[in-house]
């Protein structure tokens, strides 16, 4: 349970809106029983009174009052549950934000070699439905067994109050089973079957997809039966236990409404006995048994919700797993302080991945300040690892990286689904309007906006305007550009960018970052603006 | 329109094969509801016997009795029919898995490799999942929504016939009723999961440009933008919410209103105010069961409500299945010509011709004789169906035309070696990946072979030999190395027919050689070896070099 404790009080930073809200749901369920209570009440009431009536006796029943009470309480029943659905609906929605913006801020602290290992489409979608997992968290499992607890006690107070100790206790033997069998049985029931789900679950997933992706092989071999065959038999296991999970579950709601229901029948035993010992009257028997049928209600919402809640502890666990904040031990001290002259240097550095011989060894380079310096080498040479040490991602194996604040352009282009300008302004976001315009020009793609509609505005992405490879490269340019750090890496800035307007590009790029300090790489020296010194790496 | 059609016959045909079981989940749920009517009867009974008739408690043990087991016979019913819906999802769900493998079966390699394999994944295993709701909820609540209303109409009907008709009207026709409930549900859905995928994206967007953000020092306002942007959603999304919630609120409504007016409506009766109708007969028995049952007459359908949303997801899931399942029907209309075994030392091709567009075949009426222990290059202009060639000696494809006999068999039908462009590699040790085509092979068959392609030295550098996994620290097999391993699996099969796809394209010189080698020793085992190739050092291990170009062969 420890594992949800962080979005608990993350859920539970808005307690007036879940205040409001369970009381909204508690006004719904009250009206709903005092509807069927007070209409039992009212039917056993007349019938006595008409038979008093048929058998000539004078008799009377004020009508007025319970009669309004019956219309009240459909009219609020009614009312209180449109409320409560869109107020709670409103509050899951804000709850999201919540958890996401939390999520999102937590990932931002961890440092990017530990996000490696969980990047990739799996992982996120992963995550998504960990995240969803615990939106609801409240409105399915917190709010409803809450009330589920309070509606039950106030039963037994009013029992006690008005009925007899006896029943009281009665219903507390009843009913306190019966909650606990609708919430922690059905949890502790299918916790071991629904928790390792999601695991098993992606283990499948990764058998399925080599399964296709050999498909040629097993084909060829005669294998594709079998094979499948065993993917069949592990989806059947895993199925198999969602079923056993959904045979408990349905167990644990037909014994919870057992309970209960033998609740309605203590309190009918005993209350029939206390009327015949003229303790109460008929029409207030009938009360407390119908109210309680009323509570199968809540009682009935209670076991799917808990069966979940073992799937919900390990959504949680691995979100507290892959955002850990742990800062990584980061220490500079000891090192030597970059030379004035120098925007960079580079002593005897190794980059290696794992127990594999290195990418890099023993390098050395060192740049001074404003100088132009490109690095050339073939795929798989070590540039983008080399430029990740010297943009501070990364940490050599071996050796020391010293360089000033650095603005990098990574080999992959990353835009988000936003306006072009928030999309510009990411890389200095003090920029006004006629700088990103000036840096669009720069990078030969303020024509291709001036054109539209929303100019800046422009939305981009997959909802909004589609780029092309180069177009998307030249605005990632563009965003670097802007930034005003003293030393510039440019990881293949000219990807899928045709050679004229590269041409244009590195012309203009030349006069805008005049006196700063530049590392271009590249596959080919065609692929970088001109520099003052080329590297090779081999 | 038609593909929702298609899915909704297709969920039909299913509904079909699980039948005995989504009948005995209905049949449970039936008597669910029969045990309902009777604990209300019981109820009302003992009420009417205790405070009408003043009989003592302790001489009613007989109505106790029959309240007490119509309890725990609902209980049982209830948790039987969880029990039979959770059986009957496990089996359709697994009836469709094996749908969809039979439909990959059907597809080929070929085919199958221009889908991506996350895709498939998904069909297989998410969008089957899917279903469950549907068959195991939604289905059988269904029939439900419709059996047990109209029993209870039944009794209340028989009780008093003007409160019977008080429920019909509030519920004027049942059908109606739930086409209410279906279009808000729908609406519900489809905006709700709308916003939810709207805020996935954007923070899915966010996380997947987190180092870009953190490169920039722009975590921050991102965050606020992502804050900003869900707050932007939720207003425009509870907008339109608060219409499609009206939809359950008049479901409350009719059913609370139901519930007033036969309370009072009965209460008058009791007490004699109303003169016309079966008022008259009203007792405190038929007048507190007709009370009590007119909850359980709107419970069905407000389940339905709740479970409306599994229909819309196994629709969308159905869909894609659906549409998956179809694409190899209609591939599979022309059907092949019978075979015909032909020399049983030989691949014959006779007359073959295939066509992606019919101006342009890729093969044209080609015949070709093939012996075995030859070892044959085709080479050619790409385009020139070289692969297509191989695909249809491999039994990957069908010709729309002519007969291919391999060593006196169907193609395919006996297993033979294939090296594909893209080497096949599953997670786990050497040991895993070589059992995976040959499972009985021995741990010394396995490391020759690996020898014999020239992973003997990095299987010397892994602590646990070929039990030691074959990526290690997240670090990949080179694409040569890669290749290797998939060659070694022919090594321990020791097939008569071997077929590669251009078995050196893209690969370091030394996984070259190596490559090379193994051929050889292959060819020199006596086995029928085809390649396609442009690589002139394996064109000059082949025995004979065919150039397939527009359509026909002729030797190079």
């Amino acid at each position: 349970m420890r594992e949800l404790w962080p979005w608990l009080t993350l859920i539970l930073r808005r307690p007036i809106r879940l205040t409001v809200g369970g009381l909204l749901i508690l006004a719904t369920l009250l009206s709903g029983m005092g509807l069927l209570a007070l209409s039992g009440w009212f039917i056993t009431a007349t019938a006595l009174t008409g038979i008093l009536l048929a058998a000539g006796v004078q008799a009377s029943l004020n009508l007025y009052v319970p009669g309004g009470g019956i219309r009240f309480f459909a009219v609020a029943r009614t009312v209180a549950r449109y409320a409560e659905r869109v107020y709670n609906h409103d509050t899951v929605l804000r709850l999201l934000t919540d958890i996401r913006v939390a999520l999102f801020q937590r990932l931002s602290l961890s440092t990017r070699s530990r996000r490696s290992a969980l990047q990739g489409p799996q992982w996120l979608s992963r995550l998504t439905n960990d995240v969803d997992a615990l939106d609801t968290l409240y409105l399915r499992l917190i709010a409803p067994a809450a009330l589920a607890a309070l509606v039950t006690s106030m039963l037994i107070i009013v029992a006690w109050a008005f009925y007899s100790q006896s029943l009281a206790i009665g219903l507390l033997i009843t009913l306190l089973p019966g909650f606990l069998v609708a919430t922690a049985v059905v949890y502790l029931r299918t916790y071991h079957l629904v928790y390792r789900q999601t695991d098993a679950r992606e283990r499948l997933r990764t058998d399925v997809i080599e399964h296709v992706e050999g498909f040629a092989e097993l084909t060829a071999a005669g294998r594709t039966g079998k094979h499948a065959a065993l993917c069949l038999r592990q989806a059947d296991q895993i199925t198999r236990n969602d079923s056993r999970a959904d045979t408990r579950t349905g167990w644990n709601l037909g014994l919870a409404q057992v309970m209960v229901n033998l609740a309605v029948v203590l309190a009918l035993w005993i209350g029939l006995q206390l009327f015949q010992q003229n303790a109460i009257s008929g029409p207030v028997v009938v009360l407390l048994p119908v109210a309680l049928l009323g509570l199968l209600e809540v009682y009935s919402m209670l076991p799917d919700a808990f069966a979940r809640l073992g799937g919900t502890l390990a959504s949680a666990a691995r979100l507290n797993r892959d955002c850990s904040t742990a800062p990584g031990t980061e220490s500079d001290a000891g090192q030597p302080p970059l030379d004035s002259h120098n925007a960079l240097e580079l002593e005897r550095v190794t980059i290696r991945f794992g127990d594999h011989s290195p990418v890099i060894s023993r390098f050395d380079l060192k740049v001074c300040t404003g100088e132009w310096i490109g690095i050339i080498g073939s795929s798989g040479a070590g540039k983008s690892s080399l430029a990740e040490v010297m943009a501070g991602l990364e940490k050599p194996a071996s050796g020391s990286a010293r360089c000033l604040s650095a603005a990098y352009l990574t080999q992959q282009t990353v835009l988000f689904e936003d306006t072009l300008k928030a999309n510009l302004l990411i890389g200095n976001p003090d920029a006004s309007d006629a700088q990103l315009w000036q840096a669009l020009e720069l990078v030969a793609m303020a024509d291709r906006f001036t054109h539209e509609p929303s100019q800046l505005n422009t939305w981009l992405g997959s909802m909004g305007s589609k780029l092309s490879g180069g177009e998307a490269r030249r605005i990632a340019l563009a965003r670097v550009l802007l930034n005003e750090a003293p030393l510039v890496i440019l990881d293949e800035p000219f990807t899928g960018v045709d050679a004229p307007t590269r041409e244009r590009i590195a012309v203009g790029m030349k006069r805008w970052l005049a006196g700063r300090t530049v590392v271009a790489l590249g596959h080919a020296p065609e692929a970088l603006p001109s520099s003052d010194r080329t590297i090779r790496l081999s | 329109m038609s593909e929702q059609a298609a899915a909704r016959a297709w969920l039909g045909g299913l509904a079909t094969h699980g039948r005995p079981l989504i009948l005995a989940t209905v049949s449970a749920g039936v008597v669910v509801g029969l045990a309902t009517i009777a604990q209300m009867a019981f109820l009302a009974g003992i009420i009417h016997q205790g405070i009408v008739a003043e009989v003592p408690v302790k001489e009613l043990p007989l109505l106790f009795t029959g309240l007490v087991a119509a309890i725990l016979v609902r209980g049982i019913a209830q948790g039987l029919q969880a029990r039979f819906a959770a059986r009957c999802s496990r089996k359709i769900r697994s009836e469709v898995r094996r749908q969809l493998n039979r439909c990959w079966q059907t597809t080929g390699p070929v085919a199958m490799g221009q889908i991506s394999a996350g895709t498939l994944a998904r069909e297989w295993l998410d969008h089957t999942d899917a279903l469950h709701g549907y068959f195991a909820r939604f289905l059988p609540q269904m029939v439900l929504a419709v059996v047990v209303p109209l029993l209870i109409l039944g009794v209340v009907f028989s009780l008093d016939w003007l409160a019977g008709v008080f429920l019909l009207l509030s519920a004027p026709l049942i059908p109606l009723f739930m086409a209410l409930v279906g279009m808000g549900a729908e609406k519900l859905n489809q905006q709700h999961f709308q916003t939810i995928g709207r805020l996935s994206g954007q923070f899915l967007d966010k996380v997947r440009g987190l180092t870009t953000l953190q490169l920039f020092g722009q975590t921050e306002p991102a965050a606020e933008t992502l804050r900003k942007r869900s707050d932007d959603y939720r207003r425009v999304s509870m907008k339109t919410l608060r219409v499609a919630f009206l939809s359950s609120a008049v479901l409350e409504f009719f059913s609370s209103v139901a519930i007033a007016v036969v309370a009072i409506y009965i209460g008058f009766g009791l007490l004699g105010y109303i003169t016309y109708g079966p008022s008259e007969d009203l007792t405190l028995f038929s007048g507190l069961l007709v009370l009590l049952l007119a909850p359980e007459f709107f419970q069905p359908l407000r389940l339905l409500s709740q479970h409306y949303h599994d229909r819309a997801a196994a629709m969308g899931a159905g869909a894609e299945i659906v549409a998956r399942l179809q694409s190899v029907e209609a591939a599979n209309l022309a059907s092949p010509e019978a075979f015909q075994p032909q020399a049983l030392d030989m691949i014959c091709v006779q007359d073959l011709s295939l066509a992606y567009n019919a101006e342009r075949p890729v093969l044209d009426h080609l015949s070709l004789e093939i012996r075995q222990g030859d070892v044959i290059a085709l080479t050619g202009p790409s385009g020139g169906g070289k692969s297509s060639l191989l695909y249809l000696i491999a039994g990957f494809m069908q010709p729309d035309q002519g007969r291919i006999s391999v060593f006196g068999a169907e193609p395919g039908e006996q297993p033979f070696g294939w090296l594909g462009q893209s080497p096949f590699l599953v997670h786990g040790s050497w040991a895993d990946n070589l059992r995976l085509t040959i499972p009985d092979a021995t741990d010394i068959a396995i490391e020759t072979a690996l020898r014999q392609v020239g992973l003997g030295s990095l299987l010397n550098s892994r602590e646990r030999g070929i039990y030691s996994k074959t990526t290690e620290d997240g670090q990949g097999l080179s694409g040569g190395q890669a290749r290797r391993l998939s060659l070694a699996r022919v090594f321990v099969a020791n097939y008569d027919l071997i077929l590669l796809d251009e078995p050196t394209a893209g690969l370091d010189s030394d996984s070259e050689i190596y490559i090379l080698e193994a051929l050889h020793k292959l060819a020199r085992a006596g086995k029928t070896l085809i390649f396609a190739t442009h690589h002139q050092a394996l064109l000059t291990l082949a025995n004979r070099t065919l150039l397939v170009t527009d359509g026909s062969v002729q030797d190079a």
